[in-house]
């Protein structure tokens, strides 16, 4: 984990009010897939807490949302040769065990970002199936590096591109062809609460969770999520991400 | 290179810049980002007596220049803080134990489970995010006479600072009401209640829909409080709310802070203490301040 000042290399719009940003840290930062960095926008209290998508050496890739006022300034007051402060790499990220030979991702909406990350680090090595829901044509964004799955199966919810439907549905039509030996998916709640009822138990599944963050390295106590057992557990620290089965999707 | 230490009854920090309760844990998080023992102190997540889950999510929220929570105490218990962070805290730097009690007694029993222990007790009795205990006891100054006097006399040899909600009528009367009830020192302020509302769902962003408002936009209303808490007792004061650099520290000083604690700047820049600590011994040697401790109090009203 270092604090770094960052110099922006590209912001670019990549879909509807979605925008991928790439910037260069002080020195290479190792990243794992599903890990996240906390950016600093000027005159904003709190950081951006933002999904690594690619990260190679000092190059570092994060995709965002325009939201709100923070991330509007991000989009418009971030260009090239820009500096940026950055904390990274933080959370525990995707763990794709040895013998997890075929690889489940199921994604939804802007929750595919820390998707890329691990279909990059895993496309070689593992077989990959991806099923990625957006809410329209206009929202679909980050097929060329989706595209590295051996299997993607892109919805949208109007069906203005590729199948209609959702991301959970696509997988459960194939899930009993592909037999994945373990799931990994982010996306808005009502999805992974439908991955839950689906094949919560049944197959080894983790997920990614977002929440509002203070300070990203598990001190304030602000981004908790309930687990099963009534524990709480920091998101930012403990997460983003957690077993499907202990996480409690309700709270 | 300016000498930046100072005394608080008795004990020599190595600098006046303490990061304050509830944006720092017990330090360990922190401490993979430098090193802690640079700090002047430590104020540790405020603890009760047993542990607790605190409240549902979103705890956080952002408005202009400010920040918004409602963490609602989540801690493990004063027990498992003793047991499991303390002495590895202790080794590093200063203590300064944040209490929180639901009800007087309570208050009284962490204070006695921490006493001898902890360099200082701080009294929180301004917590606005807790339906039980908290600012309860901070806002009228019987109360604070009252919950100040119970938990002085559980301690034998730590001393005791009371923090002091800014959500009063009167400060002053606030700060000498604990200084009646037996308070070594003071801290201030602590948030100011507040809210922020989503005004497309229509619905406070925050799930306890109030919280306690800090950050850069608070500290002019925290300074004029800092001071005149200073002017109202004799006994030390530490001052924080909304410091975001060394230039701020400064002004909570020559408003009469011997010290002061840094909150949500943590949050905008996780280097914020250690920055703040190089810049003041930079302030001081380029305004020929030899000692920062010649700062406390400095300002002299105009008129």
């Amino acid at each position: 984990m270092i604090e770094t000042r960052a110099t922006v290399l590209e912001n670019v719009r990549i879909a509807e009010n979605i925008y991928s940003l790439t910037f260069a840290t002080e020195q290479p930062v190792p990243v794992r897939p599903g890990q996240f960095c906390m950016l600093g926008v000027t005159g904003f209290p709190l950081r951006r807490p933002l999904a690594i998508c690619m990260a190679e050496g000092e190059r570092i890739t994060v995709c965002y949302q325009v939201k709100g006022r923070g991330t509007e300034m991000l989009a418009r007051g971030y260009q090239r040769g820009h500096t940026i402060p950055v904390l990274l790499p933080l959370g525990n990220g995707f763990f794709v065990r040895q013998e997890e030979k075929k690889v489940a991702v199921v994604g939804g909406g802007v929750g595919v970002f820390p998707l890329v990350s691990v279909i990059r680090a895993y496309a070689q090595e593992k077989e990959i199936f991806s099923y990625v829901g957006f809410r329209t044509r206009a929202a679909v964004c980050m097929q060329y590096e989706l595209q590295r799955s051996k299997e993607l199966t892109v919805t949208t919810d109007d069906g203005s591109f590729g199948k209609r439907g959702t991301a959970v549905q696509a997988l459960m039509e194939n899930i009993g062809r592909v037999k994945p030996d373990v799931i990994l998916s982010c996306g808005p709640l009502p999805m992974l609460r439908a991955l839950k009822n689906a094949v919560g138990g049944k197959i080894p599944a983790f997920v990614s969770l977002e929440e509002r963050m203070g300070c990203g390295v598990g001190a304030c106590l602000v981004c908790v999520c309930s687990l099963s057992g009534g524990a709480h557990a920091r998101v930012c620290k403990d997460g983003p991400v957690f077993d499907l089965t202990e996480v409690d999707l309700n709270g | 290179m300016a000498d930046l230490r100072v005394t608080l009854l008795g004990t020599e920090l190595k600098n006046p810049v303490i990061p304050a309760s509830g944006t720092f844990g017990f330090g360990r998080e922190f401490a993979e980002l430098y090193d802690i023992s640079m700090l002047g102190a430590v104020a540790t997540k405020g603890l009760t007596l047993e542990p607790r889950a605190g409240n549902p999510t979103p705890r956080i929220a952002e408005s202009r220049g400010v920040i918004l929570n409602a963490v609602g105490l989540q801690n493990p218990g004063v027990r498992h803080f003793i047991e499991e962070d303390l002495a590895w805290l202790r080794e590093k730097t200063k203590v300064i134990a944040n209490v929180a009690g639901k009800d007087v007694e309570e208050y009284g029993k962490i204070c006695a489970l921490l006493d001898g222990k902890v360099d200082f007790i701080e009294l929180n009795i301004s917590c606005p995010n807790v339906k039980c205990g908290g600012m309860a006891f901070g806002i009228r100054p019987e109360s604070i006479e009252n919950v100040t006097w119970v938990a002085k006399n559980a301690l034998k040899t730590t001393p005791l600072i009371v923090k002091l909600s800014p959500n009063v009528e009167s400060i002053a009367e606030n700060a000498r009401a604990a200084e009646r009830g037996g308070a070594d020192a003071l801290s201030l302020v602590n948030t100011f209640t507040g809210m922020a509302i989503d005004i497309e769902r229509r619905r406070p962003i925050l799930a306890n829909n109030t919280g306690g408002v800090s950050g850069a936009g608070i500290k002019p209303i925290a300074v004029r409080m800092v001071l005149e808490a200073a002017h109202a007792v004799k006994i030390p004061v530490i001052g924080m709310g909304g410091i975001t650099c060394a230039e701020d520290a400064i002004e909570f000083m020559m408003a009469g802070a011997c010290a002061v604690e840094v909150g949500t700047q943590n949050f905008t820049d996780a280097l914020a203490c250690p920055k703040i600590i190089a810049d003041l011994g930079a302030w001081c040697d380029a305004h020929g301040v030899e000692r920062i401790r010649d700062l406390i109090g400095a300002a002299r009203m105009n008129g």
